[in-house]
């Protein structure tokens, strides 16, 4: 086995161990992306040099002693939407040429702090407005997309790139492009982790998380995330997270939906994840059917509040440079203008009435359990799905539907590969919790994970 | 859904909304605001009451911080 290889817990381990150096687990994941990138095209940019400079530091560190923790000398890529000093931050963007960022985001200090090693800057959908990242191609099929915002992340993790990467999620972009890869993303909770210099998408939807290759790896780096950041106004103060001790489901109760989440769902994507509901029922997790409610909304909300924000945000850089945004992200932006806000208005109320009944929900029930997406990596340039009843959806929107309930409430949620559908491409479940329960929708996790899940390994259409 | 827009009324809606578009851009932004209105619209079925506008998350208030 080769270091780029190894999860972080088991480069951690390797490293505290000297068995491992920093250095020679850089060189080895900076050798995988001379052999694989070009085909894949996960980063946006590669910063060799200033990472390999970082690991010779880390070691120079863990040599005298002063190992910093689990992320010390690990290699990692941040999405191009998340700023560091003296780096341009493209967000996939002609609109973003010229840019420097002058200070490091709350997230990319974080690590710095953690001793981790930045490889590089991963693609990303223009201004993370889109589910495709046509950048980049699928690490278990190049035909299919990566998925998005965050493709750039997920598929440098699923091809063993980068052990881990950040996204960033506002209608399921770090969970969409993870479950298309085969790997595990987590939204956290909405103001744990700091979205101080990463460019927004939509305020009151955005969040910042970790894609890994393991449950147990996401447990590892979301507590150097997890803080409050006074310069990130939904930072939550006091926010922190600590691991809980995990294994034992038994008394879990974990809730099945009867209506959304397993609508116009592919049979094979249905048929995994209610095979893992079981599997958690068998490592004694109770489940207990449970009605999404306001499911009806989910939609209406999320583009109430998302299109105008969008909007709001990009309006000087579109009233001067308009040519300089892709097509499809233009045209939401512009028409994004002629939404009354009094249409906004109501889907920040309706977020009130979901945000209440969801909470009532988790009263029931300590996790949700679903599809991550509806189906699988669809081919590059396809633009919508048939369903058996004959309705016709957009890719985009498909992509959407199972996880924009975690943006508009909040709340937590993890997705992690729980088997394949015909053609051998990975499905993702999806673990819902009550907000701030990161330490229950991991433990949940990662015991299914120890229990039934594959090691962590790169995907193998890359390997 | 209420009615659709014309590309007039969608240049001068972007006018007033202080984002002028050129002309080839009217008819494909006045038929994305429309698809958008379309979906948005369905939360004019809601009893919303007295609900006041909120952003936390669901149950954020019980959680335990500290975990």
């Amino acid at each position: 086995m080769s270091p780029f290889e190894l999860t972080i817990a088991e480069a951690s381990a390797a490293i505290g161990r000297r068995e491992l150096s920093p250095v020679e687990l850089t060189a080895s994941v900076l050798a995988r992306i001379e052999a694989v990138e070009g085909p894949l095209q996960a980063y946006a940019a590669v910063l060799a040099e200033s990472a390999r400079a970082s690991a010779a530091e880390a070691e120079r560190e863990i040599a005298a002693g002063r190992h910093r923790g689990p992320l010390h000398g690990i290699p990692f890529g941040l999405k191009d939407l998340i700023d560091v000093a003296g780096l341009p931050t493209g967000a996939g963007s002609r609109a973003r040429d010229g840019h420097l960022a002058t200070a490091d985001s709350g997230v990319a200090a974080r690590l710095a702090r953690a001793g981790a090693i930045l490889v590089g800057k991963t693609h990303t959908h223009e201004f993370a407005y889109g589910l495709t990242t046509p950048q980049t191609r699928n690490a278990w099929d190049a035909g299919r997309i990566a998925g998005g915002s965050s493709g750039g992340s997920a598929v440098a993790v699923a091809a063993g790139t980068a052990l881990f990467a950040l996204g960033t999620d506002t209608g399921g972009s770090i969970r969409v492009p993870a479950a298309l890869n085969g790997v595990v993303g987590l939204k956290p909770t909405y103001g744990l982790v700091s979205r101080h210099g990463v460019v927004p998408l939509s305020w009151s939807l955005d969040h910042v998380g970790p894609i890994t290759r393991t449950v147990a790896d996401a447990a590892l780096v979301l507590p150097a995330l997890a803080g409050h950041d006074p310069r990130d106004p939904a930072s939550r103060p006091a926010a922190a997270f600590r691991p809980a001790p995990g294994g034992d489901l038994r008394g879990l109760r974990v809730g099945v939906p009867v209506n959304h989440y397993f609508e116009h769902v592919a049979p094979a994507v249905e048929g995994a994840v209610r095979a893992a509901v079981g599997r958690l029922a068998d490592l004694g997790a109770e489940p207990v059917e449970v009605e999404i409610p306001y499911a009806r909304y989910v939609q209406a909300t999320q583009w109430g509040l998302m299109v105008p924000e969008a909007t709001a945000y990009h309006e000087p850089t579109l009233r001067a440079t308009p040519d300089r945004y892709a097509p499809d992200v233009r045209v939401l932006l512009e028409a994004g203008a002629l939404i009354p806000a009094a249409d906004h208005v109501r889907a920040r109320r309706a977020r009130t009435l979901m945000r209440q009944a969801w909470a009532s929900l988790f009263e029931r029930v300590d996790l949700i359990a679903a599809p991550a997406v509806p189906m699988t990596a669809v081919p590059a340039g396809q633009e919508s799905v048939a369903w058996a009843d004959g309705t016709v959806e957009a890719v985009s929107d498909a992509y959407v539907r199972l996880s924009a309930p975690a943006n508009i409430t909040g709340v937590p949620a993890l997705t992690l590969p729980v088997g394949h559908d015909e053609s051998g491409l990975p499905i993702g479940m999806q673990l819902i919790g009550r907000a701030l329960a990161e330490a229950t929708v991991l433990r949940a996790g990662s015991a299914y994970e120890s229990a039934y899940g594959r090691a962590g390994l790169p995907a193998p259409a890359a390997a | 859904m209420t009615d659709r827009l014309t590309a007039q009324e969608a240049a001068r809606w972007a006018d007033r909304a202080g984002l002028p578009l050129e002309e080839e851009r009217h008819a494909v932004v006045a038929a994305t605001a429309d698809h958008i209105a379309a979906v948005v619209s369905t939360l004019r079925e809601l009893e919303l009451g007295e609900t006041a506008p909120g952003a936390w998350p669901a149950g954020w208030e019980a959680a335990d911080v500290t975990l």
